[in-house]
């Protein structure tokens, strides 16, 4: 079972993504801000890595810098209220970028691709 | 005494005196005028006055003596009246420059008149003047203009043609300035350019004389102590006459006059005339040469005003961007999210609901219509973002191939087809590539409910003069001009909205960057999109 890590300063999105992930056969953990996505990662292995862009005053651009850098084997998935980030170098750095829609296929199918591809790197 | 001529009487012939001449007519009522002026030199008279001294008349020597002195004091007078003829003449030559300097700002006019005025026979008629000028930034005194004939047969030309045309001073350097400065400048290139002395230089001689602030008769150059044997050579005459320009106690220049083709003396009358025309001449330097200063500084400043205001227009289109960022951020997160917890949760509720469910008709009706209100956010968002382009040089292949890539899964899986082919060696075009890449991503993805057979869209671009025209000929929608043209008009009806906006939204920010956008429907060929992106950075539309 793979391990997601959801990042998203409100409460019910980080619900939402959990009750979700899980029917998609997920193993789910979530965190309300960057220090406390540290605090989770802390001796703890995850597959992927879902993160909101804009976290209360903090940036998750930011924290996906220091995710690439210090986790470089775990991909992100950056999920953004905004459009607009998808076509800026900032977040190229991402390996999949999905607008937020209370339609989650897009997200779910990105997830699975992300994985699939991160599964036949390691294998090759 | 026997009277043999007509001296003794008051009114005469013109046949009587052979000394009145034509003109003279008055002289024939006027006595003692006739004797003061004519008599004097009559023969017959000084037989007269001979017969008068051989009788030893006592009156005879005073007679001739009175007569002498009044011959003196005409000549005198004469003399008295030539000078002052000379003098008016120059008064009004030295008024006549006066006028000119005064009225002009422009150095090379004014350096037009001054040099003219040295070297024209109806100024001081000087052969040869150089102009040096002071450079305090430099701190030398550096040759700046000659004129004058370089040998004789060039000097003979030159003033024949002046004899000729006969010009008064004012046309002359008019005529100098336009005709013959460049060429004069460049003729005494080699001699201006070793005419500079740096001012620290107190023992030469040029600098004794701008320091000293009077003029210096040079005589006897190749042998003068004070003159540098370069200087003597350089100028090839023995005399010379250097002549400070002084404007209100400050160093302007220097003129070097000499009459290198006729080798007239240089009088010390000359000297004085020429140093009385070097006030207003230093005067008229210096304000010229502030004159262009202040019109250098001046265009600074204007450039700087317009620098300024371009910066204050670039401040409020900042400030209004960033209100327009902080509206839309502040959208996206106020209405997206809601709208994604309110979808999310009741699609969720949906998929875990028996179809039995009577209430599931309600929970559908919810997912729909929060579907349809992020279609409209979606497209008010790019709406917003699409009203300040960010412009730059971008590959137009670079651009196409990224949108190809992006759009690849869900063409193919819509049985979608897609080729590209491009000009080789296109050049880069000035666009704004994210407004750009959501354009063709929208042309591109326009048709996916298209009901045509022929599902496949054709990509090509070419380089045509200023610009690369890119062209997308989409062979799966089939659709009236008329149809394609309500399209393309934004809100134009709020029921299409979040159905239609998408061709509408890519022709506004196409337009805000300056960008032809033209969409051509054939109900049998399909929908040909032509778009005209400059390969030049262009003034803000």
């Amino acid at each position: 079972m793979s391990r997601l890590l959801v990042v998203d300063d409100e409460a019910n999105i980080r619900l939402l993504y959990a009750e979700e992930l899980k029917d998609e056969g997920y193993e789910v953990v979530t965190a309300a801000s960057s220090a406390e996505a540290a605090e989770k990662l802390q001796g703890n292995v995850f597959d992927l890595a879902v993160l909101d862009i804009k976290l209360k005053n903090e940036s998750g651009i930011e924290l996906l810098q220091k995710l690439v850098k210090e986790r470089h084997d775990m991909p992100v998935i950056l999920c953004s209220a905004f459009s607009c980030y998808k076509d800026d170098f900032s977040a190229w750095l991402a390996d999949g970028y999905v607008v937020k829609s209370g339609d989650l296929t897009e997200l779910k199918q990105e997830i699975a691709r992300v994985l699939a591809k991160k599964a036949q790197k390691a294998k090759s | 005494m026997d009277q043999e001529c007509c001296w003794n009487r008051d009114v005469i012939e013109q046949a009587d005196c052979s000394k009145i001449n034509e003109g003279e007519e008055e002289l024939l009522a006027s006595k003692l005028q006739r004797v003061t002026e004519k008599c004097r030199e009559c023969d017959v008279f000084i037989a007269n006055l001979g017969r008068l001294r051989d009788d030893a008349n006592p009156l005879a020597p005073i007679l001739s003596d009175v007569l002498n002195e009044n011959r003196r004091q005409k000549i005198q007078i004469q003399s008295l009246v030539s000078f002052l003829d000379n003098k008016t003449l120059e008064m009004r030559f030295v008024h006549e420059l006066g006028s000119v300097l005064q009225s002009s700002v422009d150095l090379d006019e004014v350096l037009s008149v001054a040099l003219t005025a040295i070297t024209a026979g109806k100024g001081f008629g000087m052969n040869r003047a150089f102009l040096l000028l002071t450079d305090r930034e430099a701190n030398v005194l550096h040759g700046y203009l000659g004129i004058g004939p370089r040998n004789i047969e060039e000097a003979s030309q030159v003033w024949n043609e002046i004899i000729q045309n006969d010009m008064d001073l004012q046309t002359l350097a008019q005529n100098f300035r336009l005709n013959k400065l460049s060429s004069e400048r460049a003729k005494f290139h080699d001699v201006l350019e070793q005419l500079t002395v740096p001012l620290s230089n107190k023992n030469h001689i040029l600098i004794k004389a701008l320091d000293g602030k009077r003029p210096i008769m040079v005589e006897g150059a190749f042998q003068h102590p004070d003159v540098p044997a370069e200087l003597a050579r350089l100028l090839g005459v023995d005399t010379f006459l250097l002549m400070p320009l002084i404007s209100r106690n400050r160093r302007v220049g220097m003129i070097i006059a000499d009459n290198c083709i006729t080798h007239r003396a240089i009088t010390e009358e000359d000297m004085h005339s020429l140093e009385t025309f070097g006030f207003p001449v230093a005067f008229a330097i210096e304000r010229a040469s502030l004159y262009d200063k202040l019109q250098v500084e001046l265009n600074r400043v204007t450039e700087a005003g317009k620098k300024l205001k371009e910066q204050q227009e670039l401040i409020v289109r900042m400030e209004n961007m960033a209100l327009v960022g902080r509206i839309t951020s502040s959208i996206a997160h106020s209405v997206r999210n809601p709208l994604m917890i309110i979808g999310g949760f009741a699609r969720s509720m949906l998929k875990n609901s028996p179809v039995s469910d009577p209430k599931r008709t309600f929970i559908e009706s919810i997912v729909a219509e929060t579907r349809q209100l992020e279609v409209v956010l979606d497209e008010i968002l790019n709406y917003s973002d699409s009203l300040y382009p960010t412009r730059d040089f971008w590959d137009v292949n670079q651009l196409v191939e990224a949108v190809l890539r992006d759009t690849a899964d869900i063409l193919t899986s819509l049985g979608y087809a897609t080729g590209y082919s491009s000009e080789p060696d296109l050049p880069p075009v000035f666009i704004d590539f994210k407004q750009l890449s959501y354009c063709l991503r929208t042309v591109l993805q326009n048709d996916i409910n298209g009901l045509g057979t022929d599902r496949s869209i054709e990509i090509s671009s070419q380089s045509v003069e200023d610009c690369v025209i890119l062209k997308i000929e989409d062979h799966s929608r089939h659709i009236s001009q008329a149809e394609l043209d309500h399209l393309l008009v934004p809100f134009s009806e709020t029921r299409d909205l979040g159905a239609g906006l998408g061709l509408a939204l890519c022709k506004t920010m196409l337009e805000k960057q300056g960008i032809p956008f033209v969409a051509l429907a054939d109900e049998h060929a399909g929908i040909k999109y032509t778009i005209t992106l400059p390969t030049r950075k262009e003034e803000q539309p």
